[in-house]
């Protein structure tokens, strides 16, 4: 049983970290993130009035215990969140520098009067 | 050596905090050398200050960018003026002009669109066992991406003409775009060629040098680049 477990979290794991690379921001993106947010909210509510209930799940997946398979899906999502970040980042700094360069070549150009050819 | 001026060349060199030595090396290239082009990456010394006193340009990026973002930046003032053929040259003045020249009669023979200079063709002076190592190491990964067939990838002298000037667009700032020229080569199908160059390992360049762990920074970007395109 245990084979499942790890076989599904290896391969949501492999799936996240492509899914949030490949995935531009489209708007069927941002959705499915919002959905995804809600089901959370619901989950954890979910999981708050039923303790048992996620035991009950983590049983079906072949874990052992309930809060293993919440330390499983959190660290699931810790990396999706780090990986999207990093690449937030990296889109943020090229808008950044590509209008650094803009304004040192503008102002470089005035310097020596050089005119767009 | 001829001690002619020439006027048909640019030589492109970031400059982030080497106020020390970019005076000197400065008015050794522009004897030889008529378009110098200086991009000035944030850099917190005196560096802009020592560049005005000399007749090389100088572009100001008003933050630190990166070498890569100093090349491209370079690279699109240069393209502006009247020249034929584009250098890429480290402020530390580890690289020769002999080496310059050498490129520059190799590629105006025709034949190659960038020259690429190598420093395990040739002589390398004062490098550490564990830098080989990792530069080879990098090497065999950058021709993994890239598909050409180099030995040296992460030298910082290029000569390249006015095709590769206008078709070159550099978007990884930091120092994995030694990574990205190659894979830019072998996109756009630029004729290359490798030849041997002499590097000299002072102090002051190895303390200036990126650590040989960049490696690793490099290799993710690197393959980042490749899931998300």
């Amino acid at each position: 049983m245990i084979i499942i477990i790890q076989a599904i979290v290896i391969l949501a794991a492999l799936g996240l970290v492509v899914f949030v690379l490949a995935g531009r921001q489209t708007h069927a993106v941002l959705a499915w993130k919002k959905i995804a947010l809600c089901l959370l909210a619901v989950a954890m509510m979910v999981a708050v009035l039923f303790p048992e209930s996620t035991n009950h799940v983590a049983h079906l997946f072949g874990v052992g215990r309930g809060a293993d398979l919440l330390l499983y899906i959190l660290t699931l999502a810790f990396i999706a969140y780090v990986l999207n970040n990093y690449l937030r980042e990296q889109r943020e700094k090229d808008r950044l520098f590509r209008l650094a360069r803009k304004v040192a070549l503008i102002e470089a150009n005035e310097r020596y009067s050089i005119s767009k050819k | 050596m001829s001690r002619a001026v020439r006027e048909d060349v640019a030589i492109i060199i970031p400059v982030y905090n080497e106020a020390r030595v970019i005076g000197t090396v400065l008015k050794h290239v522009l004897k030889h050398f008529k378009y110098v082009v200086c991009v000035d990456d944030g850099s917190s010394d005196a560096s802009y200050d020592e560049i005005a006193k000399t007749k090389a340009y100088v572009v100001e990026h008003p933050i630190n960018m990166g070498q890569g973002a100093a090349l491209q930046t370079g690279l699109e003032f240069s393209r502006q003026l009247p020249v034929n053929y584009f250098v890429t040259f480290d402020a530390d003045g580890q690289h020769r002009i002999e080496d310059v020249k050498a490129m520059l009669s190799e590629i105006e023979a025709g034949d190659h669109d960038i020259i690429l200079g190598s420093r395990f063709m040739g002589e390398t002076v004062g490098m550490s066992g564990t830098k080989r190592a990792v530069l080879k190491a990098a090497i065999r990964f950058s021709n993994a991406t890239s598909g050409l067939v180099l030995t040296d990838a992460h030298n910082g002298l290029r000569v390249f003409n006015r095709v590769v000037a206008e078709g070159m667009q550099i978007t990884l700032p930091d120092m994995g775009h030694a990574s990205e020229i190659p894979e830019i080569i072998a996109e756009k199908q630029f004729r290359y060629k490798e030849v041997p160059v002499t590097i000299e390992y002072t102090d002051y360049s190895k303390a200036k040098g990126q650590s040989i762990l960049n490696a690793v920074n490099i290799g993710f970007d690197t393959l980042l680049r490749k899931v998300t395109r």
